[in-house]
């Protein structure tokens, strides 16, 4: 049984007041979810096991060596930044049941880095009840810019939209008169992709659509090898995950096609050391391969991002292998830090979202496209540049080493423009001062 | 896949629909002042309301002027055939139940408080007549024990809404209430889910499926049972071909779908997914957690088994569990209205399913799959209402969500006859009402007043899925935290019973660090005041 306290009398009372009183004096002025006086929690879901775990598996960890590097050096206004890691193995329900343990056990200032289309839109109601900043999610979903739906929620990744207008107008200055196949995710993803390249006026010989997770399947793989070669396409684009792109490279090996059609990547699915873990000495025939990026190379030796991140990797992330997947979280990882010392001295999540909207788009970031947040907009980059696979996996621009040429455009109707690269400069050692 | 799948279902439904048969059955005395045995330490009183509802209360010596008055859920109200699957051979009873299980009774008694509770005049819905019964039977029991002091009122499911109808009639009369896996405010809001179901089974799985418009009398309780039988049949071919189609990659459907469908090759899995999302049911079942597969957790199998097929199956645990009441349940509302009372003439379950359609993109087999079953769906015959039976059926009790005395709401996140947004569903309604009254209090520079209103929500566990050496899921065990209907533990009632009796004694509820104390304590749940289960199809469509 509960027991009353209610007629106890005024000395537990007075006492309990004065009490009270002590405490409060000692609190800051106020007290916000997941932050206390020295540390500041947050929280991400990512599949660490499972069949998509490969690669994405490395996003936190690289987030985690970042915070790490930020809080040996001070914190956040003095505060160190904790990162609760969750596996949701890319299932929708495991991630609706961790993210209930983040916000409701572990009671986390913000979501970040949160990764999966179908995953975040399977927390929405939870994050949106709670009012929980989700910021810079994993995912280039266009859908996630809807600032009714999602309040709360700030995309990071240029939209899959905007990279297929990009690609769209890539193939049209690079590879006209190419007969060209899409092989799509067939969910939202591939939705935006199909609506990026209506408006880019992309034909194609073929459009093949694959369920999630179907690429495992032989007998689903052969179809798309079948539609390939009875369409005559030369060209093919996967837009699909990392093990979607290895599944097709596997598939036009058996037929003898590897190599004889050039094929095109989308950001999430050309990433070089994962698709080295899963194609082993058939790796290298992917050489050659047009792949979109937002991020620069990994291997670029030119690029201050690239290298601070290399080191901080090597210090605080024993040495992960440097890849894109490092990169970005390391990326995420450092606008965070960047949002959360715009929050203020006594952060909370309302002052971290205004802080977003109003500053954001000035900060640093590794990317070479401006990112569009404001108080009207939560679309973050909107730019990709284009390569070519090497041999070693990693994407070299095709217009040579270090040499950018951002496609620039929207998730509507807006055209491509093709630009030089310009962004915010890295500040001193990567630690924000903002 | 393990086929005794469906065996084990009746174990489920037996400890689900049929719990409230344990009590020892009590002789009908005609309306008088109860009988009592007058033993000690705890005294039996029987007897029967006006309206010829048996009740039974149970007093303790030690008697402390407070008495839980206990709500109990729905009961089909007609016999069943001893040869229908699964629940054949039930026999409509009206034995008065007096709380949750016998467990909790003695643990009530055991601290002086006294039981009652009866079994109701009539079975089925019966929100209107329940209400009077509970009222004359506080009455009744005032007048016997004057000690009385404090009446809490408890109950779940269909028990659930008449405490909460009974909460907005009384007010104050109660000092505390908790409606427990409340039904929906109303039984059109209820049958919704029930009629969308069936008319996605029949649809999708088998024509010949009546899914509601029975006829009257015994031709319409006799087309009940043959959907009932129909149902069954069609649940265990669909968790044969599920179990096939997971292995071989082999769309299998019933024998009974339509050719343009069934040839589709869409998965039946799929189809079945959709409508247990278009119908609002959950996906999470006592057995499928949707997180978890065979084997290792980084192989193809366990991320296909959990992401494409266990979402499917938990629709069908929960589907098979939840058909029986659908069906029993439209037949009996049908017969109260006077005529057919589930209208999908203008139902768009493109739009009913467009988030969950994202979110279980896979399993739905992709985004042209599932437009070719929403195009499908479309181009299928509706159900159509009568407007009178629809206006009649509208004229029943309906909660409004009002509250005015300390209130406890318990449910699983994954109740598949009550879902746990009717909770929230009464948890919104009150929030307007708490706000106005925080208004008022600041106007006149009152406190602001705490909130009336507990909500507690059991989370299931983020695996629970086993399997057995051949790969199998298990549907033995226990059913999951959080799942099934008013699955709750007997230290989840218990303190449920403590924090009403708390309200009951200091006017207000249970709160702060000792309400999280509490609800750490039980396991499993959660009294966060911002969580929010998704809101059934019917509120969401407002």
């Amino acid at each position: 049984m509960f027991v009353s306290r209610r007629n106890k009398g005024g000395i537990i009372a007075a006492a309990a007041i004065a009490a009270a009183a002590l405490v409060t004096s000692a609190l800051p002025a106020h007290a916000e979810t997941g932050v206390t006086s020295s540390t500041i929690k947050l929280g991400i879901t990512v599949p660490l096991t499972g069949a998509a775990a490969p690669g994405y598996n490395k996003v936190p960890a690289a987030m985690k060596a970042y915070f790490d590097y930020v809080n040996a050096n001070g914190g956040v206004n003095g505060r160190k930044i904790q990162l609760v890691i969750k596996d949701d193995a890319y299932s929708p329900a495991q991630t609706l049941s961790v993210t209930n343990d983040l916000i409701l056990k572990d009671k986390v200032f913000a979501l970040v880095g949160t990764l999966g289309t179908a995953n975040n839109e399977a927390t929405t109601r939870l994050v949106n009840s709670h009012g929980v900043p989700r910021l810079f999610v994993n995912t280039g979903f266009s859908g996630f810019a809807d600032m009714k739906k999602y309040p709360t929620t700030f995309p990071l990744f240029p939209s899959y939209a905007t990279e297929a207008k990009a690609m769209g107008k890539y193939i049209a200055d690079n590879l006209a008169g190419h007969k060209v196949a899409l092989i799509y995710q067939d969910d939202d993803f591939g939705a935006d992709a199909l609506k990026g390249f209506a408006t880019a006026g992309t034909s194609f010989v073929a459009k093949i659509p694959y369920s999630a997770l179907s690429q495992a399947d032989p007998s689903v793989v052969g179809k798309w090898i079948t539609s390939i070669a009875t369409a005559q396409a030369d060209t093919v684009i996967m837009f699909g995950v990392t093990s979607a792109t290895g599944a097709l490279a596997g598939g036009l090996y058996k037929a003898g096609l590897i190599g004889k059609v050039q094929m095109i990547l989308g950001s999430v699915g050309s990433d070089g050391t994962t698709l080295k873990g899963l194609l082993g000495p058939l790796a290298p025939a992917l050489a050659g391969s047009i792949a979109a990026s937002f991020l620069p190379s990994p291997s670029d030796a030119t690029d201050e991002y690239v290298n601070l991140f290399k080191s901080v990797n090597a210090q605080y992330n024993a040495g992960a292998a440097f890849d894109n997947n490092v990169l970005v979280g390391m990326n995420s990882a450092m606008l965070t830090v960047q949002a959360l010392r715009a929050a203020g001295a006594n952060p909370t999540r309302a002052s971290l979202m205004k802080a977003i909207e109003a500053k954001g788009s000035t900060w640093a970031s590794a990317a070479f496209s401006p990112i569009l947040y404001s108080a009207k907009s939560h679309v973050g980059y909107t730019g990709y540049w284009f390569g070519k696979l090497g041999t070693d996996g990693n994407a070299v621009s095709v217009d040579g080493p270090g040499k950018y040429t951002l496609y620039t455009t929207d998730s509507g109707t807006a055209p491509v423009v093709k630009s030089s690269p310009a962004r915010t400069a890295m500040p001193a050692k990567g630690l924000p001062t903002n | 896949m393990n086929t005794s799948f469906m065996k084990k279902k009746i174990a489920v439904l037996g400890a689900t629909a049929l719990a409230a048969l344990a009590f020892t059955a009590a002789p009908t005395v005609a309306h008088a002042a109860p009988a009592c045995d007058g033993k000690v330490p705890v005294s039996s009183c029987v007897g029967a309301t006006s309206d010829g509802a048996p009740y039974s209360m149970m007093v303790p010596a030690n008697f402390n002027g407070t008495v839980y008055l206990y709500s109990h859920g729905y009961r089909y109200n007609v016999d069943i055939p001893a040869a229908i699957p699964l629940i054949g051979g039930y026999k409509v009873t009206n034995t008065p139940q007096p709380g949750p299980n016998a467990t909790v009774i003695q643990y009530l008694l055991s601290k002086g408080f006294a039981v009652m509770g009866s079994g109701f005049a009539r079975q089925g819905w019966n929100g209107d007549s329940g209400v009077a019964t509970d009222v004359e039977l506080i009455n009744t029991f005032k007048t016997q024990f004057t000690k009385t002091t404090h009446v809490i009122a408890w109950g779940e499911s269909l028990g659930g809404f008449i405490t909460q109808g009974l909460a907005e009639k009384l007010g104050t009369q109660l000092s505390a209430a908790a409606p427990l896996c409340v039904a929906s405010s109303s039984v059109e809001a209820e049958l919704k889910m029930a009629g969308d179901f069936l008319w996605g089974l029949k649809t999708f799985f088998d024509p010949s499926i009546k899914a509601g418009n029975y006829s009257a009398g015994a031709a319409g309780y006799a087309e009940a049972m043959a959907d009932l039988g129909k149902v069954f049949t069609v649940m265990g071919k669909l968790q044969v071909g599920i179990g096939t189609e997971l292995a071989t990659g082999k769309p299998t459907w019933p024998d009974t779908a339509p050719a343009a469908i069934a040839g589709s090759g869409i998965p039946a899995r799929s189809a079945l997914l959709l409508t247990g999302l278009m119908a609002g049911v959950p996906t999470q079942s006592a057995h499928f957690d949707g997180t978890t597969g065979p084997g290792s957790a980084n192989s193809s199998s366990y991320t296909g088994f959990a992401l494409l097929g266990s979402p499917a199956l938990g629709v069908l645990e929960n589907g098979t569990n939840a058909a029986a009441l659908a069906i029993l349940a439209t037949l009996d509302v049908e017969q109260q209205s006077g005529g057919a009372i589930f209208d999908n003439t203008k139902t768009d379950y493109a739009a009913q399913v467009a988030s969950e359609a994202s979110t279980y993109n896979a399993a739905l087999s992709g985004s042209t799959a599932t437009a070719g079953m929403l195009a499908y769906l479309a181009a299928a015959p509706r159900a159509t209402a009568t407007s009178a039976a629809i206006a009649k059926m509208r004229g029943l009790l309906q909660w409004t969500g009002k509250i005015s005395v300390p209130s406890v709401t318990m449910v699983g996140v994954s109740d598949p006859i009550t879902p746990a947004g009717n909770s929230t569903y009464l948890a919104n309604q009150y929030a307007s009402q708490y706000a106005a009254q925080i208004k008022a209090n600041l106007k006149a520079h009152m406190p602001r007043g705490s909130s009336n209103l507990i909500s507690i929500y059991g989370l299931t566990p983020t695996h629970y899925t086993t399997f057995d050496a051949t790969g199998s899921p298990v549907t033995s065990t226990a059913a999951a935290n959080g799942t099934n209907h008013c699955n709750f533990t007997t230290k989840q009632y218990t303190t449920v019973a403590d924090m009403l009796a708390y309200a009951s004694t200091n006017g207000k509820n249970l709160s702060g660090g000792a309400l999280t104390s509490a609800v750490r304590k039980m396991g499993g749940s959660t009294a966060d005041p911002k969580f929010q289960a998704t809101l059934p199809k019917f509120y969401s469509q407002d």
